[in-house]
């Protein structure tokens, strides 16, 4: 079993507001999920401390991370609330003009995981491996819970979790994707 | 007396009273804006045109702020305009009925960027409402803990938001003309900034790539190490607290904070050089640009960075403790100085939802008829304001922003970090002169040798008050900004060596009876308030005004514009464009942003004769209006 583990440091990062019910899936599972055993070589931390500030971290880091899993909540069209996707980042990046807007949003204290994915990968943190899980939050409404759709997958999220942050390879992150699902189309403006 | 609209009067010792024979004093009459739109839409129709725009916000992640204008492109001029908060946010109703202790915590919230300034207003508002003194050293470390604050802010927003405006990406794109005279035009400030050209320069301003850009970036990196040091997190502290702060100051603390704060002494001289050579390039090319968010120099500020020998957090003194602050509170109306009191400043505050998504509050009678001096107070005025939300269909006839329109003296009131530049040149009463000099008609500003070698920066109060001239005057707020901090890291140094340690005073609420309490501190973007009501040991009401509520502000009652709207209405078209498909909206643009919108802020600009909307985002900090 420990040829199919991966061996690196891994950093879970949860990302979204608080009190936004389903949206807030990350933060609301951020203390679950650091509960959980992991080997030293996991890091669990929330990232909603802004995408700029997170690169400059990363760019000082002595040991970089060899993989980063987060854990969000998107609205995607034809999902039913609490369906699952996770997904490896490819790294393709949206004009200047649109990456400039994302550190506008950024610099401005808007939290937002395309916004770090892209700004990361233009300033060239990430480590060549980047999963994404997303859970469907279904419409925003405000609240400190999550709703019975989300609260009864959540076995599933914390073992997806734990696939995308110790397996090597992992199988689970299938999802094929262009951009994130609430980037605006890039056209080029 | 400072009062021209409110019937406020003062007698010899400076009391405020109500004038004699004024029945109902407050009243006012509404104006409506009927005229105005039906003479709108007759030109338009004359023009063979009648649009239909959605105004629904359209920023990408989070929109708080559209901007609407109908431009005629032909005469190169701006026919409408119109600045609307598109969202509630509610701090007001989210801090009612709660723990006193709670509001610096949560109205920290209220902004993304600068959150430290609302914990630090909100700290204050109690320390007034229950006489609570901090200690010296809790003065000097919140002064250099927002002075640190805004040495994040204002880089962010001059190279990474405003910047890109100037670039030579952007120039290039609606002004070549300029661009070719920038490559060969000397830059002045050379011997500072080492550029030879300003097209050198812009180059250096293009997003992502320049490296001034690059360099802005490294900036706020320095300025939050030292924030964190003092408020234990960016962008809400932990640390601060009502009766001062929450963390240990060492002198190892002060020399970490030293480390990162000699950084910008070079840099606030290069800052400034760079905007000053940008700036007069601009102007000297064509003097229309003048005319670019051209408006009164009709501004307010609180003041900021309280004097430990005069802070005593009581509302009796605070004219006294205000005139000491390391920036001079004021009002200026058109360019005079008609107050430096704190006081007056209060008395003259009113806000109207006249054109806002709320409902009056007047209906239950007037709380406060005076303060607690006995100073007369409006029916609008802060302590007596509730807020109350009501959604409603958009009318620019009616109702269109979810901001409110503060007035001072029933005058819209621009804020920013200039106006705190300004007033303190021009009221030239500030006391504290190590390294700050005000001349009554400029600043100066005493950089000590880094890399750079020692240098006088002076900042001249300008003739006309424009787009340029604001972001000139925020260059030179992060030198002023530094040498603030460094005289109180100073102070803090000395109250160390004298074994003063304590950073905070110890209180408790009264369970009972009501207090009331104002908060008068500065964002990085001007004038805060936070009015604060506590009844039996909680929150009764309480109101936030930031710089953005009196900028974004939509027409006053009687039909006033706020400044955005002010600004963007007298600015010249100066793009070049082909068709109306080609033109950008820069000018507008580069004068919304001047402002540095507390918002992230969308504009709509409809070019009259086409259906041509240009959308463009003018995004800067994610701070609340209301």
């Amino acid at each position: 079993m420990v040829l199919n583990k991966f061996q690196g440091n891994v950093l879970i990062g949860t990302i979204g507001y608080q009190n936004l019910r389903n949206h807030s899936v990350g933060s609301v599972l951020q203390p679950r999920i650091e509960a959980l055993e992991w080997p030293d070589r996991v890091t669990v931390d929330e990232m909603n401390w802004g995408p700029i500030a997170i690169t400059q971290k990363f760019q000082t880091m002595d040991e970089p991370y060899d993989r980063v899993v987060m854990v969000c909540a998107l609205e995607r069209p034809q999902r039913e609330i609490g369906d699952i996707t996770c997904y490896r980042w490819q790294g393709k990046l949206p004009s200047e003009k649109q990456i400039q807007a994302c550190v506008g949003d950024a610099v401005t204290g808007v939290t937002s995981v395309e916004n770090l994915l892209i700004i990361g990968e233009y300033f060239k943190i990430w480590p060549d491996e980047v999963f994404i899980l997303d859970v469907e939050p279904g419409p925003e409404k405000s609240g400190p819970h999550l709703t019975p759709e989300v609260e009864t997958v959540i076995p599933e999220i914390m073992d997806a979790i734990k696939i995308l942050s110790l397996e090597k390879d992992p199988e689970i992150a299938t999802f094929n994707y262009e951009f994130m699902d609430v980037l605006i189309p890039d056209d080029g403006k | 007396m400072c009062f021209k609209h409110l019937p406020v009067d003062f007698d010899e010792q400076g009391n405020a009273f109500l004038k004699e024979g004024v029945n109902d004093p407050y009243s006012y009459k509404s104006v409506s804006l009927d005229e105005e739109q039906d003479k709108l839409k007759e030109l338009l129709a004359k023009n063979g045109y009648i649009k239909d725009v959605d105004y629904d916000p359209v920023t990408r992640v989070a929109g708080a702020l559209a901007f609407h204008s109908v431009v005629d492109l032909k005469d190169r001029k701006v026919l409408s305009s119109n600045s609307i908060a598109t969202l509630f946010r509610g701090y007001e109703i989210i801090l009612k009925g709660r723990d006193p202790k709670d509001a610096a915590y949560i109205s920290s919230r209220a902004c993304g960027v600068c959150g430290g300034v609302h914990s630090t207003c909100a700290a204050l508002a109690m320390e007034m409402a229950l006489g609570i003194k901090p200690p010296p050293l809790g003065i000097v470390m919140r002064n250099i803990l927002l002075a640190i604050e805004y040495l994040y802010d204002h880089p962010l927003h001059l190279f990474l938001l405003a910047g890109p405006d100037y670039s030579e990406q952007l120039v290039g794109e609606t002004n070549p003309e300029i661009l070719e005279k920038a490559k060969s035009t000397s830059a002045p400030h050379k011997d500072v900034h080492g550029y030879s050209t300003i097209g050198d320069i812009m180059k250096d301003l293009n997003p992502l790539t320049g490296k001034l850009y690059l360099e802005a970036l490294e900036m706020t990196r320095v300025a939050r190490e030292a924030y964190v040091i003092i408020g234990g997190k960016y962008p809400h502290p932990q640390s601060v607290v009502a009766g001062g702060l929450s963390v240990t100051i060492d002198i190892t603390a002060l020399n970490e904070i030293y480390n990162r704060l000699v950084q910008f002494f070079d840099y606030g001289q290069k800052v400034a050089g760079i905007w000053d050579d940008v700036f007069d390039f601009f102007l000297d090319h064509d003097p229309n640009y003048e005319n670019c968010g051209k408006r009164p120099a009709t501004m307010v500020d609180t003041g900021v960075w309280d004097h430990p020998d005069h802070y005593d957090a009581t509302y009796e003194n605070c004219n006294e403790w205000g005139k000491a602050r390391w920036a001079t509170p004021g009002v200026l109306v058109d360019g005079e100085l008609v107050t430096t009191n704190l006081r007056d400043l209060n008395l003259g505050l009113e806000e109207f939802v006249e054109h806002s998504y709320y409902e009056s509050w007047h209906e239950n009678g007037q709380r406060f008829d005076t303060d607690k001096m006995g100073g007369p107070l409006s029916p609008n005025h802060p302590w007596n304001k509730e807020t109350k939300p009501k959604p409603g269909k958009q009318s620019w006839r009616d109702r269109y922003s979810w901001d409110t329109s503060p007035t001072w003296d029933r005058m819209p009131m621009e804020a920013g970090a200039y106006s705190r530049l300004y007033n303190t040149a021009l009221a030239n009463e500030m006391p504290s002169r190590r390294y700050i000099e005000p001349t009554g008609h400029s600043l100066k500003i005493n950089i000590p040798e880094r890399n750079l070698p020692a240098a006088e920066l002076e900042w001249h109060i300008p003739d006309t008050w424009n787009t340029f001239e604001r972001n000139r005057a925020r260059a030179y707020c992060i030198p002023y900004s530094a040498m603030v901090a460094m005289d109180n890291w100073h102070l803090a140094q000395e109250l160390l060596r004298q074994g003063e340690t304590s950073v905070s005073t110890e209180f408790e609420i009264p369970k009972k009876g009501t207090q009331t309490g104002v908060g008068f501190w500065g964002a990085g973007r001007g004038f805060l308030t936070h009015h604060l009501v506590i009844d039996d040991g909680a929150i009764g009401n309480y109101q936030i005004i930031t710089p953005s509520t009196l900028n974004a502000a939509p027409r006053t009652p009687w039909g006033d514009p706020g400044p955005y709207e002010e600004a963007v209405l007298n600015t010249p078209v100066m793009e070049q464009f082909s068709s109306d498909e080609d033109y950008q909206g820069i000018d507008i643009l580069r004068t919304i942003r001047s402002f540095d919108p507390c918002m992230p802020c969308t504009t709509h600009i409809m070019a009259e004769s086409s259906d041509h909307v240009v959308t463009r985002e003018v995004t800067t900090c994610a701070c609340g209006v209301e």
